[in-house]
């Protein structure tokens, strides 16, 4: 089972003063959304959001539902997670690190346990495995206080 | 260079396949509802990480492309980029993002279809995202140039 899942953008101009809309996604859920190189590239994004923003909140989600479905096969299903995703980009290089945060109740699991199935569905969640070339994918694993 | 980072938050309540979750952006720009069935069935209304994938790549390349067609002596008026990514399940390795495609409408002036589709090679090159994914699924760009 294949599923497909589709973006479009709008580009206007040139790339330094030029600027761009996420016009529309399949699903409806949002758009249009203003993207520009400098809300991209400075360090002030003007609440205008760009690639690395979509690409943090891809990893977010979808390792919060691997390691929701990890916790739950290990007997220990989780009432909440709350994850974190930092995406850092350095302009000319790339993405050099995504560092994942996350703060879970998870009745019957203690903080090494919920550290050692984090830490494996970080490795298994599909965005990571296409994010395999980002040279560092951190997770910091804890249970809510 | 600048280091630029980009945060955004969920937070999921309950199992994979009946709980679900919000996504946030650091800069507020979204906030949506996501869940499992949006995932893995066409159900309208909720976005999935390869949806967001999918939002993202097109951004990281149209910018890229506006890039390079103004090196090679272009002026844009208009680009429109789509970008279909597709998630499947892959022998022993369970789901894997195994492609994104993307589709290009551009109305440019100064540029020829073969400098257009020069220029859709060397922008694919340097897009972060593409050379990033390419390490594990497929990238596959179609231009065309319309007229402006």
């Amino acid at each position: 089972m294949a599923a497909e899942r589709r973006a479009s953008v709008t580009w206007n101009g040139d790339l330094t003063s030029g600027s761009g809309t996420i016009d529309e996604v399949g699903s409806g859920a949002f758009g249009p959304l203003d993207v520009s190189w400098a809300a991209r590239s400075d360090e002030e994004s003007g609440g205008k959001t760009s690639p690395e923003e979509l690409i943090a909140a891809a990893h977010a989600a979808c390792f919060s539902m691997a390691f929701s479905l990890a916790l739950a096969k290990a007997g220990t299903a989780p009432e909440r997670l709350r994850t974190s995703a930092v995406v850092t980009f350095v302009p000319g290089t790339g993405i050099t690190k995504s560092a994942l945060t996350v703060r879970g109740r998870v009745p019957g699991l203690d903080a090494d346990g919920f550290r050692d199935v984090a830490e494996a569905a970080k490795k298994g969640c599909p965005v990571s495995q296409a994010l395999a070339g980002v040279p560092e994918i951190t997770v910091d694993a804890d249970l809510d206080e | 260079m600048p280091r630029v980072v980009r945060k955004a938050a969920v937070a999921w309540e309950g199992s994979l396949s009946r709980g679900s979750g919000v996504a946030t952006a650091g800069t507020g720009a979204f906030e949506l509802p996501i869940d499992l069935p949006s995932r893995i069935a066409d159900k309208p209304g909720k976005t999935s990480p390869e949806e967001l994938l999918a939002a993202a790549h097109a951004g990281c390349y149209s910018t890229s492309l506006a890039g390079e067609i103004a090196r090679a002596g272009g002026t844009v008026v208009r680009l429109d980029v789509a970008c279909t990514v597709t998630l499947d399940e892959v022998a022993d390795r369970g789901h894997l993002i195994v492609s994104s495609e993307l589709d290009v409408q551009a109305s440019a002036e100064g540029i020829d279809a073969v400098g257009l589709e020069r220029a859709a090679q060397v922008a694919d090159e340097g897009c972060t995202f593409s050379s990033l994914i390419r390490a594990s699924a497929s990238v596959s760009v179609r231009t065309e140039l319309v007229s402006t």
